[in-house]
């Protein structure tokens, strides 16, 4: 069955920026230039809804880089159907935020 | 924020996320404080790297205060959808006690308007003045609420020595528009009211008349609040300033708080008008006249509405009002009882009165429950009373309508009576409307809409709609066409073999209720 495209521009750039990679909230803040009140929120009902899975860093990283451990957040497999249908939606989506792929080329 | 520092603006971070985090359910909340100051910690070491590196091209990063009022909106959000710490059924939308909780906000918040615009306050609130009840304003008949001067002076004159047996003091005032120098090279024309002495006695406001503080007296102005404010900046030290006003130099007493001065006339500033200066106006020049009336003086008592009747030289006679304080601020509640009273005449040509068909089912429910509809309608029209109230007045006296800018007393009243009965009447209204569409077990708004039915088919059948509790207690029909077997809305309740397929956790039984 197709995946229903149902997010909003904001929630789709918000996917696009976790796709570009290993990210944490205020990286995607800087991505993709949203308020924190729009962003965190937005990431709680994704990983609501299955789209994105999070996970905390080892706290080894964190102590060398003398730093707290942080939260990272990633695609899930529906995530990635989703922003596919998202693709056709926003055709622009991609341009406006690449993924770590299209940068490095 | 401005002025803190980076030290300071962090403490002030945690702060916040700390008491965002009280909004986090307690299972998930230092998973989410923790993360919150991860982020935080990115945050600030961006800011010092973009301070440190002094970018100037343009690009900006958000402020960390900026950033941790985002964790209210996602603690709140983490709240309202947590199955766990979800509103109590109470308050759930469409419950009863959030309809309830609403309205009376609503009074609330138009009560607290009432008492912020400096109008509509003097609308409700009593005037400040000992005896308001003994004094009187006399006007023309008829012109009672004009806040034009309509008392010849020749009159009131003539009253002082002709009127003992009604009045014991009269006091006369007259406002005129006035160029007052406040400082060198700036003048502005305000409203002084010049006053007979009895006025200021009369009200218990202290003397000013003659400030003497030097070798020559000189004659004292009182200044009100809304001139003191816009005129002289609101200065502390204005007591003893000497102004000129007209050409004459006066010594400024004091200012007059705000509610002070209740009678009709714009008033930026009183003086003192002594003998010689009232026997230099002109007989026929008009202001208004205010007296302490005598106990004895009328039948009807001390307070409210008087007549008093005036023959002159040439044989005829007029009549002139004598209203009392107290009466004026009487008068919009006045206006609202009437319209309540038109109101409630004129809601069955609205919506009809009947809460539609119930069945009688007295084994089921108990008379808690069928009291408690009735209580629930009777507490929703005692809301509406004063929410529609407090409303009309913040509408017609706080100039809301008008935006701010004052409109005349006639217009007040005219706009309080088209407010206030339209207000009940379409709030009557929507408590009816609510009320039949509710259960009448749980109270809880009735949902999911369906059609139910075709048009073409009405003989000995019904098409209309069906509305359902979630709790669980039966289906309300709505006929589209009333018929002569299907003509009102009809209850249906449902047992509770119904109830395992109702999700809705808030299914109260019938007799708890």
């Amino acid at each position: 069955m197709a995946v229903e495209a149902k997010l909003s521009h904001t929630a789709a750039m918000i996917l696009q920026a976790i796709h570009t990679g290993q990210v944490y909230g205020f990286s995607v803040m800087e991505r993709t230039g949203l308020p924190s009140g729009t962003v965190y929120p937005a990431m709680r009902r994704m990983e609501r809804d299955g789209l994105i899975l999070s996970k905390w860093e080892n706290q080894s990283i964190a102590d060398a880089e003398q730093r707290p451990p942080r939260k990272y957040y990633r695609l899930t497999r529906a995530g990635k159907a989703m922003l596919e249908a998202l693709y056709k939606r926003y055709p622009l989506l991609e341009k406006l935020i690449p993924s770590a792929e299209v940068e490095n080329a | 924020m401005i002025g803190c520092g980076p030290m300071q603006s962090a403490a002030l971070c945690r702060l916040m996320l700390r008491s965002a985090s009280a909004l986090v359910p307690g299972k998930d909340r230092a998973e989410w404080l923790a993360e919150w100051q991860a982020e935080l910690w990115q945050v600030l070491r961006s800011q010092r790297e973009f301070r440190n590196e002094a970018a100037d091209d343009g690009a900006s990063l958000p402020s960390p205060i900026a950033f941790c009022l985002g964790a209210f909106q996602d603690a709140w959000w983490l709240r309202q959808n947590n199955p766990r710490v979800a509103a109590p059924p109470l308050l759930r939308h469409g419950s009863p006690a959030m309809c309830l909780l609403s309205l009376a906000g609503w009074a609330a918040a138009a009560l607290m308007l009432a008492l912020y615009l400096p109008a509509a306050r003097e609308a409700i609130v009593p005037p400040p003045y000992p005896a308001a009840g003994n004094l009187v304003l006399i006007s023309p008949g008829g012109a009672s609420t004009s806040p034009m001067p309509e008392i010849r002076l020749a009159d009131y004159r003539s009253w002082q020595t002709n009127t003992r047996a009604l009045f014991t003091h009269l006091a006369y005032y007259q406002p005129s528009m006035k160029r007052v120098h406040i400082a060198p090279h700036r003048a502005a024309e305000l409203s002084i009211v010049r006053a007979s002495a009895d006025l200021f006695d009369m009200l218990k406001i202290p003397s000013f008349a003659l400030r003497t503080q030097d070798a020559q007296p000189m004659q004292g102005l009182l200044l009100s609040e809304s001139a003191w404010r816009e005129y002289f900046d609101g200065d502390p030290a204005i007591a003893g300033r000497v102004v000129e006003v007209a050409g004459h130099l006066v010594r400024i007493a004091g200012v007059l708080p705000q509610d002070r001065w209740r009678l009709p006339g714009r008033a930026d500033a009183w003086m003192v008008a002594d003998e010689p200066q009232m026997d230099s106006l002109s007989p026929s020049s008009k202001g208004f006249v205010l007296a302490a009336i005598r106990p004895s003086g009328f039948p009807g008592g001390a307070s409210g509405r008087h007549w008093m009747t005036v023959y002159r030289a040439n044989g005829e006679s007029e009549k002139f009002e004598c209203v009392s304080l107290a009466e004026q601020t009487r008068q919009p509640f006045s206006i609202y009882l009437f319209t309540l009273f038109i109101a409630f005449l004129a809601l069955p040509a609205t919506t009809p009165l009947p809460l539609g068909e119930y069945p009688a089912r007295a084994e089921r429910l108990g008379w808690g429950v069928r009291i408690r509809r009735w209580l629930f309608l009777a507490a929703k029209l005692t809301l509406i009373l004063p929410l529609v109230y407090f409303a009309s007045i913040d509408l017609a006296y706080g100039n809301i309508a008008s935006g701010l800018h004052p409109i005349g007393p006639v217009s007040s009243q005219y706009l309080q009576l088209a407010s206030s009965f339209f207000g009940l009447l379409f709030a009557f209204r929507w408590a009816l409307r609510d009320q039949r569409g509710r259960c009448p077990v749980c109270l809880r708004l009735l949902t999911n809409p369906a059609r139910v039915g075709e048009a073409s088919r009405n003989f000995l059948a019904w098409n209309g709609t069906e509305l359902i509790c979630a709790g669980g207690h039966g289906l309300l029909h709505i006929p589209e066409i009333p018929t002569s077997w299907f003509s009102t809305q009809r209850w249906l309740y449902l047992d509770p073999s119904w109830s395992s397929l109702f999700s809705d956790t808030y299914i109260a039984p019938a007799g708890v209720l």
